[in-house]
């Protein structure tokens, strides 16, 4: 699927594949790829976290009254942003774990909550801007060639990988989502578990919420208006079952490239007339309807595969010549 | 996928870099970007028509772009994409006033000339600002054409949006000097407001009129104020004998209008604005625009007052029961 949006856009498009651009399709969509890793272990779970996106608004907001108003250095009150976005995620984990509500119940009324709240503290209107250089340089210089945030996503990206893919904890994540109650039974510390998925699912938001204030130097409150339905679209791209139980986070980090090159490279094409029509101001429009047609294809693709491997399979076990 | 298709797909894409059918741009054209605030709204497309309009008669490479959902980072994300394409200009117009401002100093850092229209960026993030109007221009045009509706007398009220709003107030102010100045026949004796809603303008604009039974005129200055106004004008059944007139988008008062309630809406043309935005863009990179330059010619607008770093306008629009159909924002 990557190849495939590759191969387009650097035919259709312009400096598509160059080292500016590429650097410009990461350093655009970190945010979207650390809500993306750590929604996968909440969605392993059979979870989902619809509130990252306004929690990352939350986060911005006090973020921007701590330094701004309160005179902190940006790197601690970017600590603090991130603890706070622990807490917003300990709101949910209460809510799941402790009084076992449906995820997707709690995380739309934390969604609400989490933005009305930033908006609340701002009137709406109010933002907070003038950071200092150091700070911004965050979001907008290289190191070593590469955006710095970019970093920030590998090693959260490796420590999310390992925690799923190496621990117990992660092994228990499977477990839950393919059988809560047999998890139980098994004597796994099911609501302890669950809260660690949802509580990092907010340190993370909190953290993707500072990237973003230092990339565009402004904290208001619609900032990660809708990155929470791209994350999981991501993952699900990554073939992570929205059921819970399986899936890998590499899969997550390839569904969350499809998309980033997807978004980036509608920009690049332009100068191409249909029926006098310039086509570069309707690409844009398309993200969104190429976004979806990619994840229900995604998923029909892999749902025929399954089913014909395992119509297949079944022939192989049956050879009986009468059956039909 | 086994590892034989995986590598010679791999290989495959290794040489993508080398081939690319795009045409290559024409050497020596200007390249100008033109940023929206949204995709979505008519007044942006308007304007962007008028920056059309003048990519067209200045020969230039044009692109319009803009997003169309409310992700703030998605301005920053445009004008970082042009700034890899090694545009010439940017000409843009700001949603978000501080954090634009923050991909545009890069942008001028990349040597790429900016210049700002309709929602300006901090001063140090562009060269210019193509200002639509001025407060005085619009409280001045405001009142001149209420007092030439009632013939520069009687009793006049203004509907307002906040009494807190600090645009709003510099225009009231405008209108107050000006009335003190020439219309010494007329009267201030309300203002209102309508807390940027139709049905609470409407509401006050009841009140005022059973309040004020000489009331000859009522000046909305908020876009909501108008139509409210209008409507309650109409349902007291004094159509033509308490003019109408306010600031607003055509779209919004064109049945009122075309009744004969609403007399005159005030507004500038946007078309005009992202004509003289591209104008201004291109004189800029080809250095005939400069700081301390004191009037512009941009095109068929003909010569424009500069003041400080922005570029006026010029006086509002008037839009009337003859050319309000020509306008479709």
């Amino acid at each position: 699927m990557i190849a495939v949006e590759l191969v387009l856009f650097q035919v259709l498009g312009r400096n598509f594949l160059t080292g500016g651009n590429v650097s410009n399709v990461f350093r655009h969509s970190v945010e979207i790829g650390l809500l993306a890793l750590a929604m996968t272990p909440v969605i392993l779970t059979g979870g989902i976290d619809l509130s990252v996106g306004s929690l990352m608004g939350l986060c911005a907001v006090l973020f921007g009254m701590m330094v701004k108003m309160l005179g902190l250095d940006p790197w601690v009150a970017g600590c603090l942003a991130v603890l706070c976005g622990a807490m917003g995620g300990a709101v949910n984990a209460g809510l799941v774990a402790g009084l076992k509500l449906p995820p997707l119940i709690v995380t739309l009324g934390t969604f609400s909550l989490f933005r009305g709240l930033a908006e609340a503290f701002t009137k709406g209107s109010e933002s907070y801007s003038g950071f200092s250089e150091e700070f911004l340089a965050l979001g907008n210089s290289d190191l070593a060639g590469v955006p710095t945030q970019v970093w920030i996503l590998v090693a959260v990206g490796l420590g999310i990988w390992f925690l799923v893919h190496r621990t117990t904890y992660g092994r228990s994540l499977r477990a839950i989502g393919f059988a809560e109650e047999g998890a139980r039974y098994a004597g796994l510390p099911v609501g302890r578990n669950l809260s660690l998925a949802y509580i990092s699912a907010g340190a993370v938001a909190g953290l993707a919420a500072v990237i973003l204030v230092a990339r565009l130097g402004e904290a208001r409150a619609n900032a990660g208006i809708g990155y929470e339905l791209l994350a999981i679209t991501a993952v699900v791209l990554g073939g992570v079952s929205i059921f819970g139980g399986s899936g890998n986070v590499s899969g997550t980090v390839l569904g969350w490239i499809s998309l980033a090159i997807l978004n980036n490279g509608l920009t690049r094409i332009s100068d191409y007339e249909i029926l006098g029509e310039k086509v570069s101001s309707v690409a844009r429009e398309l993200s969104g309807l190429l976004t979806g047609l990619l994840l229900l294809s995604a998923l029909a693709l892999a749902a025929s595969t399954k089913t014909l491997a395992l119509r297949r399979a079944r022939k192989q076990s049956t050879p009986d010549p009468q059956s039909p | 996928m086994t590892r034989k298709t995986f590598l010679l797909s791999a290989a495959l894409l290794a040489t993508l870099p080398f081939v690319s059918c795009k045409k290559s741009e024409d050497a020596g054209k200007l390249s100008v970007g033109f940023l929206l605030k949204s995709k979505g709204n008519q007044y942006f497309v308007t304007c962007e028509q008028g920056a059309r309009a003048a990519a067209e008669e200045l020969d230039i490479d044009l692109r319009v772009d803009g997003p169309i959902s409310a992700d703030p980072a998605k301005q920053n994300e445009i004008v970082e994409n042009w700034i890899t394409d090694g545009l010439d200009v940017i000409v843009a117009a700001c949603e978000n006033k501080d954090s634009l401002s923050t991909a545009l100093r890069k942008a001028q850092d990349a040597g790429i000339k900016v210049i700002t229209y309709d929602a300006d960026a901090q001063p140090d993030a562009r060269s210019f600002f193509s200002n639509q109007a001025t407060a005085q221009g619009i409280g001045e045009k405001l009142i001149d054409t209420s007092a030439s509706l009632t013939d520069g007398s009687g009793e006049f009220a203004i509907i307002t949006g906040t009494l807190t709003s600090a645009n709003l107030n510099e225009w009231i102010a405008a209108i107050k000097v000006r009335q003190a100045e020439k219309y010494p026949g007329m009267k201030l004796v309300d203002i209102r407001p309508c807390d940027d809603n139709k049905d609470k303008a409407q509401q006050e604009a009841t009140n005022l009129l059973s309040a004020h039974p000489n009331l000859k005129a009522i000046v909305a200055v908020c876009s909501p104020g108008v139509p409210g106004a209008a409507e309650a004008v109409k349902q007291a059944g004094k159509t033509g004998a308490v003019k109408v007139v306010g600031l607003g988008l055509p779209s919004e008062n064109r049945a009122y209008v075309k009744e004969g309630v609403t007399q005159a809406i005030i507004l500038w043309n946007p078309e005009d604005l992202g004509y003289l935005a591209v104008h201004a863009g291109v004189a800029l990179a080809k250095g005939n625009l400069t700081g301390g330059s004191e009037s512009f010619k941009a095109g068929k607008l003909g010569n424009l007052e500069i003041e400080g770093d922005s570029i006026i306008l010029g006086t509002p629009f008037t839009f009337t029961k003859e050319n309000i159909d020509n306008f479709d924002f």
